[in-house]
């Protein structure tokens, strides 16, 4: 055998044939072995596991707890008159936790409230106009405008949080935090509810007397929720 | 402050000229021995696919928010990674230490290293690059080999006395960081374990379903253990060798990482609950600051100095003829525009951040120019005058076996990579039209 064969046992030979080396050499090897043993096992043992609960989106029930509070206010609107009025919202009592879901509005006149006045039925409109409040003003379910000559109330309708109708529903997401975090947006419902009433009378009515005028009653109504899940 | 620019299209084109000009400069050093020849070819190889690796990557990245089909570029940056990976793991048994010396096993190295990484390419492409990270493990033989060249020729050089044989574990140390250098910045983060709580926010971000493979996980791991166990050997190694021979440029660079693993093994500590957050709540993004960090460590030194690392192999240990008039103003020239290209970059990267103007920046470019032009003699001079052939002292300790080959056999591993570039290019392009 010579050094310089080339054949990789000389070879071999040649390059670990430092003892001293040879320790450092071995110790490194098993530093390698080492390291790799108790990475690994964090790595492909506890951490795989940890992932594979993210492997597939978890199916989530998300289901929700409702509140409402409301406010009253009665008017005297005039023959043909039109009136503005405001509903700050920061009026309404907003529990921990909760948010707002949607604001109804009902409006009554007196002949719908059951008065017993004897003139035929006042036409009342009532429209919520679009402002700066914070909401889903082009949602299909809104109802922002009504009208009435039947003594039936009007109810409008504005929805607050973006495609909350109060229904229970399933999502699609890797963890519990994700899952809710469509529902637990800050900054829906701020600003000032406008709603605008126009009265006009049926005064042509034997017997009665003159109806010039009408008491409207408004009971503005929010729908508040609080979200939670549960793994399905 | 501004957003930190991407290093990866000053990376391509520093690769892409080094290993074109240092492929040329071999083609013009017909006098080296067959270690020379081989190793050069091989380095400048690696050098050149990994340009294109990055060049494809950074199309990628400037096309990434615009509707253009990237998938040509996709396939061509992992392609062409793939090859480099394993031209890197077949370099370390040819260089600094010979482990194939026999002519039959060195021709059949173009051979070897084309039909494994047209099988992986293939593979991988078939596979969505799903396993892409198992390739890892072949670095493994390479860098026992590499660790044994260091520790066998420092012991020689501390313990018998033999002044030479730093050449060897130079290289070999040098090849390591070169090879290893990403890793090598994570060794705390590996040591005490926290390198798969990044894995796992990687899995969680990029899709558990693709990511979560197994032998992928391996292939990280193997890899950033190598990085770890790499930093803590070299820098016991430098400490050993400078408390008998001093400290040296070497020892200084070693520190360098290790210091720089040190702050950032602290700082992915700091951050774990950040890196948690994508499984428990969502995934927060970092501070700025530690993407800062990043950029100007690990990044910086995997996407500018390792090219310079590698330039610095080529010429200092002799591997091109760089005396010769013929090669001389190329390598000068080479050398200097990398030197510029790397410093300008970091004064870049530097001014996107901190608050200096332009004219001031633009002033310490031209400081950086004029030190270069002054100093342009005296560096070429350091790396020329001190370069010396890694072969000329393996013939003086009778180590190495002289092959019957001739210039032409050596070529045939240059051949056979070009027509390797050439199909991989075909194949992503088809690829991407059908799919």
């Amino acid at each position: 055998m010579t050094k310089d064969s080339g054949n990789i046992r000389d070879v071999l030979t040649n390059l670990y044939s430092n003892s001293t080396a040879n320790r450092y050499i071995a110790a490194t090897v098993l530093a390698l072995v080492v390291v790799f043993s108790y990475t690994g096992y964090d790595t492909l043992v506890y951490r795989h596991d940890v992932i594979q609960n993210f492997s597939e989106d978890n199916e989530w029930l998300v289901t929700f707890e409702t509140t409402s509070d409301t406010m009253q206010q009665t008017v005297v609107l005039q023959d043909e008159e039109t009136r503005d009025l405001t509903f700050d919202m920061a009026d309404f009592s907003v529990p921990e936790g909760y948010r707002i879901g949607y604001i109804e509005a009902q409006i009554a006149g007196e002949e719908t409230a059951g008065v017993l006045s004897g003139n035929q039925c006042d036409s009342i409109a009532g429209d919520i106009v679009r402002n700066e409040l914070t909401a889903q003003w082009d949602d299909p379910s809104n109802n922002l405008s009504g009208q009435d000559s039947s003594c039936i109330p009007i109810t409008l309708q504005l929805s607050i949080y973006p495609e909350f109708d109060g229904e229970d529903r399933t999502v699609s997401s890797i963890n519990e935090f994700q899952a809710l975090m469509g529902w637990t947006d800050d900054g829906w419902g701020k600003g000032i509810l406008l709603l605008t009433l126009e009265l006009d009378t049926n005064s042509n009515t034997p017997f009665v007397g003159v109806d010039d005028d009408e008491e409207i009653t408004i009971d503005i109504n929010v729908v508040m929720f609080r979200a939670s899940v549960e793994a399905i | 402050m501004a957003e930190l620019e991407s290093m990866t299209p000053v990376a391509a084109i520093v690769c892409i000229l080094l290993g074109c000009t240092s492929l040329l400069l071999l083609k013009r050093s017909p006098n080296r021995g067959w270690i020379d020849q081989m190793g050069g070819m091989m380095l400048g190889w690696i050098i050149l696919f990994t340009g294109l690796s990055y060049a494809a990557k950074a199309v990628r990245e400037a096309f990434e928010d615009s509707s253009v089909d990237l998938d040509f570029f996709r396939y061509s940056q992992n392609s062409f990674f793939l090859v480099s990976t394993i031209l890197g793991a077949s370099f370390t048994f040819f260089y600094p230490y010979p482990i194939l010396q026999k002519s039959s096993r060195i021709k059949t190295a173009p051979y070897f290293v084309s039909v494994l990484s047209l099988v992986l390419i293939v593979s991988m492409l078939l596979l969505d690059y799903k396993y892409i990270g198992t390739t890892k493990i072949v670095y493994i033989p390479g860098f026992i080999v590499l660790i044994s060249v260091y520790f066998r020729f420092l012991t020689d050089e501390i313990k018998n006395g033999d002044e030479t044989a730093r050449r060897l574990s130079f290289a070999a140390g040098l090849i390591i960081i070169a090879l290893h250098g990403a890793e090598m910045t994570w060794w705390l983060a590996q040591l005490i374990s926290i390198n798969d709580e990044f894995i796992g926010r990687s899995a969680i971000e990029s899709g558990v379903g693709d990511f979560s493979r197994i032998p992928t996980w391996i292939g990280y791991n193997v890899m950033t253990t190598i990085g770890a166990v790499a930093t803590l050997t070299l820098a016991a190694g430098e400490t050993w060798r400078a408390q008998v021979k001093g400290v040296s440029g070497f020892t200084i660079i070693t520190y360098l990482i290790l210091g720089v693993g040190l702050i950032s093994g602290i700082a992915d500590y700091a951050v774990l609950d950040i890196v948690n957050s994508c499984m428990y709540t969502v995934c927060n993004e970092f501070p700025e600051s530690y993407s800062i960090w990043y950029t100007f460590t690990t990044d910086a030194l995997v996407l500018l100095f390792t090219p310079l690392i590698s330039m610095y192999v080529l010429l200092n240990f002799d591997v091109i003829d760089s005396g010769s008039e013929e090669n001389r103003w190329l390598t000068r020239i080479i050398v200097i525009l990398m030197l510029l290209i790397v410093s300008s970059t970091m004064i870049e990267l530097l001014q996107s951040f901190l608050p200096v103007s332009q004219m001031i920046s633009s002033a310490i470019l031209a400081m950086v120019v004029a030190i270069f032009i002054g100093w342009e003699e005296r560096i070429m001079q350091k790396l020329i005058e001190q370069g010396e052939s890694i072969s000329k002292k393996l013939s003086s300790l009778k180590e190495i076996h002289e092959p019957e080959l001739d210039a032409s056999e050596l070529e045939s591993f240059s051949k056979a990579m070009g027509a390797l570039l050439v199909f991989t290019v075909v194949l992503c392009f088809l690829y991407s039209s059908i799919t």
